[in-house]
């Protein structure tokens, strides 16, 4: 069980540049491990840019990102993304098959593992089948059973339900649910606010790159600045 | 090397050359392109000229200076030469990749290890001659389908970075190394460029006689012997082609990915 009286990532004063554009300014913020941490806010206000941060897929150009204390770079990076797992916005299959792709982090994974993994996540799939003509959801739950084959301790969603119908949604929230169940902590990415209420334990508002709020769900989204109300009444 | 330096100076008895007239003469065949050219308002004229006389003073001086390269220098000359051309080589194979990171380096590097390792095995091992009048030659048909090579893989591996950002980073992101994670696009870059390289090979002398093999033909050489060299040429262009092109990657695969295995960007 992770130790949840210490964040789980912290990050101390991190700026991201790229060219001329500041994805994120001098951002500091602790996220807690153990639930599930929702980073919403406008487009271009850098959430996804925090979201890559985390398993330096970006670097900071400034400031320091930490894992359990310990600064990232002093991880070993191939390491580091096995407890760091991710799942893209748009789901990725990238082999024939259920199996060989679920095989791709973890090419010892048995039929009986890849089973117990896609029950995981709800789906009741033969492991043979095609990975072509698999709808959006199931695509997108495959792509979470195959970064959770590699046994992660965190998850990084990336808007993960955004190219997906209601219904689809609703069976990768239940997966991501059940991550949470099983003591994986989730750092997501979303621009709906309704996801947010049924998901969230804490709310981080992201504006210009910098934190215009966080804390407990309920009181970030029925609270918060000026700014902040005036994003949760335009995105609502 | 007195030997080859008769060679150069003067064609051997019996080889027809055409005069300076006859050069002269064949630019006529220039002017009727032109002519259409001009008539049908392609505004191609002025590059029709240009690459005309770029062609002829381009050739007048290449000639030569091998001609005095094959009286005066030997070896070092001869090297120096095919240096001189792997340099331009890997000049027009980065233009290509352009965007991609060091890309002259890795063009320069993959045709001139491919030129060196193809030339060298089979001039020290007394397949060919160390002769200035075989080795300029031959290594310019070596450098030439190094290059090819090298051009084609470098715009598919370009290709290859600007389309697969989402799946390299989908292998990423499961703790896979960057090589390993690029590895079905670098295979994919490999399979597209060498497959003309091969194709051309096995239709070789089907669609037109290749040019060594004209070359010793036109000087005398019956074409049973000069098909022995046209082979010779033959493999070293597909080997030189296959190792430029897997240089081209390997290298390319390494320099994509920073030391935190993240794919770098393309540079504008």
């Amino acid at each position: 069980m992770p130790d949840l009286s210490k964040p789980l990532f912290r990050l101390d004063g991190v700026t991201v540049r790229r060219g001329d554009a500041q994805p994120l300014r001098e951002l500091s913020l602790d996220i807690a491990p153990g639930v599930a941490t929702l980073l919403v806010g406008p487009s271009g206000a850098g959430k996804s840019t925090l979201l890559r941060l985390l398993n330096r897929l970006e670097e900071p150009s400034e400031g320091s990102v930490s894992l359990h204390g310990q600064p990232l770079p002093g991880y070993d990076v191939l390491g580091l993304r096995r407890r760091v797992g991710m799942l893209q916005q748009a789901p990725v299959l990238l082999e024939p098959t259920i199996l060989e792709d679920l095989r791709l982090g973890r090419p010892e994974l048995s039929r009986e593992e890849a089973t117990a993994l896609l029950e995981r996540v709800g789906l009741d799939f033969p492991v043979d089948r095609p990975t072509d003509g698999l709808s959006g959801g199931e695509a997108q739950r495959v792509c979470l059973a195959r970064a959770l084959a590699v046994g992660p301790e965190v998850m990084l969603l990336d808007e993960p339900t955004s190219a997906l119908d209601s219904f689809a949604a609703a069976t990768v929230e239940a997966a991501v649910r059940a991550l949470l169940a099983d003591g994986i902590s989730v750092v997501m990415v979303s621009h709906d606010l309704r996801q947010a209420r049924r998901l969230a334990d804490e709310v981080v508002v992201l504006i210009d790159g910098r934190t215009a709020a966080s804390g407990p769900a309920a009181e970030v989204l029925d609270g918060g600045s000026a700014d902040v109300r005036r994003f949760l009444a335009g995105a609502t | 090397m007195t030997g080859a330096g008769a060679v150069a100076a003067a064609a051997p008895a019996g080889v027809p050359v055409p005069s300076w007239w006859g050069v002269a003469l064949s630019l006529a065949l220039v002017a009727i392109a032109g002519f259409v050219v001009l008539r049908a308002r392609l505004g191609l004229t002025r590059e029709l000229a240009v690459a005309a006389v770029r062609a002829a003073v381009q050739l007048t001086v290449v000639g030569y200076l091998l001609s005095l390269i094959f009286t005066h220098t030997g070896i070092p000359g001869s090297l120096g030469w095919v240096a001189a051309m792997v340099l331009i080589a890997g000049r027009v194979g980065a233009r290509r990749g352009r965007g991609l990171p060091r890309a002259q380096l890795i063009a320069t590097c993959s045709v001139g290890l491919a030129t060196a390792a193809t030339l060298g095995l089979l001039v020290g091992s007394g397949v060919i001659s160390s002769r200035p009048i075989v080795v300029i030659p031959i290594g310019g048909m070596v450098v030439n389908a190094a290059m090819t090579a090298t051009s084609v893989t470098m715009l598919r591996l370009r290709d290859e970075v600007a389309s697969s950002r989402r799946q390299v980073e989908a292998r990423l992101a499961l703790g896979l190394p960057g090589a390993e994670a690029f590895s079905p696009h670098a295979r994919a870059a490999l399979r597209t460029s060498l497959a003309p390289q091969i194709d051309s090979a096995s239709t070789v002398g089907l669609i037109a006689l290749p040019g060594a093999m004209t070359g010793l033909i036109i000087a005398g050489v019956s074409p049973e012997l000069a098909i022995r060299y046209q082979i010779i040429v033959v493999y070293l262009g597909l080997g030189a082609a296959a190792m430029a092109a897997v240089t081209v990657v390997t290298l390319g695969q390494r320099l994509l990915f920073d030391e935190a295995h993240r794919m770098r960007p393309l540079e504008t």
